[in-house]
């Protein structure tokens, strides 16, 4: 039995592999579709590759035999057709400007798990505190507490992070010094770039809180969640927001339900009834809010990164964009694109498996 | 049942599909190869104007694939959900999808355009 058949088995019992498979090449047309408005738009921008590898005071000479070194003097549908080859093996070439001289592949492989360990932290942060608020919220429904959840998740929602970040750190950080204003961990702590199992050096994940459990270094753990509190709030806000409006409206209608009524006419306990036969039903519709909402975290990884001063791959598209690293942004957008388009798969896969009659 | 004389599914199916497309591309190919003669005779340069009416050409395209990717994938929920809250605006998958399509086939037929002037420029 190789890899394939053994995953197929592995999720028979969950989801039909064809759904899968079927969902897995919806996603070519989409990555392609990305990397072909990604190419537009770089040409369509202004700017000169050539000046910005060899500065304003290159000769012309020197801009045009770069310029050949590119392969921009090629014809357009020959560049096109090579940067979609050169997409499909995620090889976007090096960096002009912002890590001059190494690969775009590197970049993106030493930046993806600190922007992916933000959102993670977000959207627990929004799913831990938005489904039981949700949930509550729906149960006690026009209760002070109902009022109290509902005002906030529509507070949550209004507020965009530009705002309520450096609102935050004025607040936790220049005022009241409870947290850290910017970066991932303490100055003063330095960690390994590898962590040793059963005699063997590994390298580190990137994501420096699981680092710092890898490597047994508790403070360097404490200092790290310290740092990456604030911004997972900020990240987290409107999640919670999200999920919590989802989850009531959801679940309101859920608990209405005949079979809800036939299960506490049949002596059901209330918390079983809405835990075993509500919850589930009434999670449907928020699974998907939730898988779409990791795509906006994502998103607002850029603009949580560049307030927090986080060096992720958030801040990586904004740097690129300002200095015109073509490389750089072709590869962090495709990138997003490419977890977007998986994240999306997983929750199609989830919401089959809640809800089977998707598959037909 | 097929009938002697009708032609087969397959064909059918296939043909349907590339008239859709190749009305697209055909218009695409009107427009990249006009846009392309007319911007160089604005310009005056053929290299500036392949880019840009190529990149265009390929904006339309990448457009048009999500927008037909994103039919298939989220059509049938889009269609669900304008039913379920009674906000029907008369937008069907197959609508969007069959557009989708003849956009994509447009903005190829912009690339293809442009590339077959700028080679006789």
């Amino acid at each position: 039995m190789n890899w394939t058949q053994f995953l197929f088995r592995l999720i028979e019992p969950v989801v039909p592999p064809r759904f899968v498979i079927k969902r897995l090449l919806l996603l070519i047309p989409v990555l392609f579709g990305v990397a072909s408005v990604v190419f537009a738009i770089l040409h369509l921008a202004p700017g000169d590759p050539a000046i910005i590898i060899a500065g304003q005071r290159a000769s012309a000479e020197q801009l045009e035999q770069i310029r050949v070194e590119l392969g921009l003097r090629r014809p357009l549908w020959e560049q096109y057709l090579s940067f979609l080859w050169d997409a499909a093996r995620f090889d976007f070439g090096q960096s002009y400007s912002i890590s001059r001289g190494n690969s775009v592949r590197s970049v993106i492989s030493d930046r993806l798990p600190i922007t992916l360990e933000l959102a993670i932290y977000g959207q627990a942060a929004g799913i831990l505190l938005g489904l039981p608020l949700g949930i509550i919220s729906a149960v006690k429904q026009d209760s002070l507490t109902d009022h109290v959840t509902r005002i906030g998740a529509l507070t949550g929602i209004s507020v965009p992070i530009f705002w309520s970040g450096p609102l935050l750190i004025l607040l936790f950080s220049t005022y009241l010094d409870v947290f850290p204003t910017s970066g991932r961990i303490a100055s003063t702590l330095f960690l390994p770039d590898t962590w040793t199992l059963f005699g063997r050096e590994l390298p580190l994940t990137g994501m420096i809180t699981v680092d710092t459990i890898l490597l047994g270094n508790t403070e360097a753990f404490l200092s790290a969640a310290h740092h990456l509190f604030l911004p997972a709030v900020v990240i987290g806000v409107y999640s919670t927001a999200l999920i919590s409006r989802m989850m009531r409206s959801s679940m309101l209608e859920v608990i209405r339900q005949d079979y809800i009524r036939t299960a506490r006419a049949k002596g059901q306990g209330a918390k079983i009834t809405l835990m075993k036969h509500g919850f589930r039903n009434a999670l449907i519709p928020v699974v998907t809010v939730i898988g779409i909402q990791f795509g906006t975290l994502l998103g607002g990884a850029v603009l949580t990164e560049t307030v927090f001063g986080i060096n992720g791959m958030g801040l990586t598209i904004v740097t690129a964009i300002g200095v015109s690293d073509y490389p750089v942004v072709q590869g962090t957008v495709l990138t997003f694109a490419l977890l977007f388009t998986l994240v999306n798969l997983f929750v199609d896969v989830t919401y089959s498996y809640l809800d089977p009659r998707i598959q037909q | 049942m097929t009938q002697r004389g009708e032609p087969p599914r397959l064909r059918q199916y296939v043909a349907a599909r590339a008239r859709l497309v190749g009305s697209g591309l055909v218009v695409g190919l009107l427009l990249g190869g006009l846009g392309m003669a007319g911007w160089t005779l604005y310009t005056g340069d053929a290299r500036s104007s392949e880019a840009t009416v190529f990149a265009l050409g390929a904006l339309v395209f990448g457009f048009g694939l999500l927008g037909w990717s994103g039919s298939i994938l989220a059509g049938r929920g889009i269609e669900a959900m304008q039913e379920h809250m009674d906000t029907r605006s008369n937008w069907t998958e197959r609508d969007s999808r069959r557009a989708m399509a003849r956009l994509c086939g447009s903005g190829g037929g912009i690339m293809i355009g442009t590339s077959v002037v700028a080679a006789l420029l």
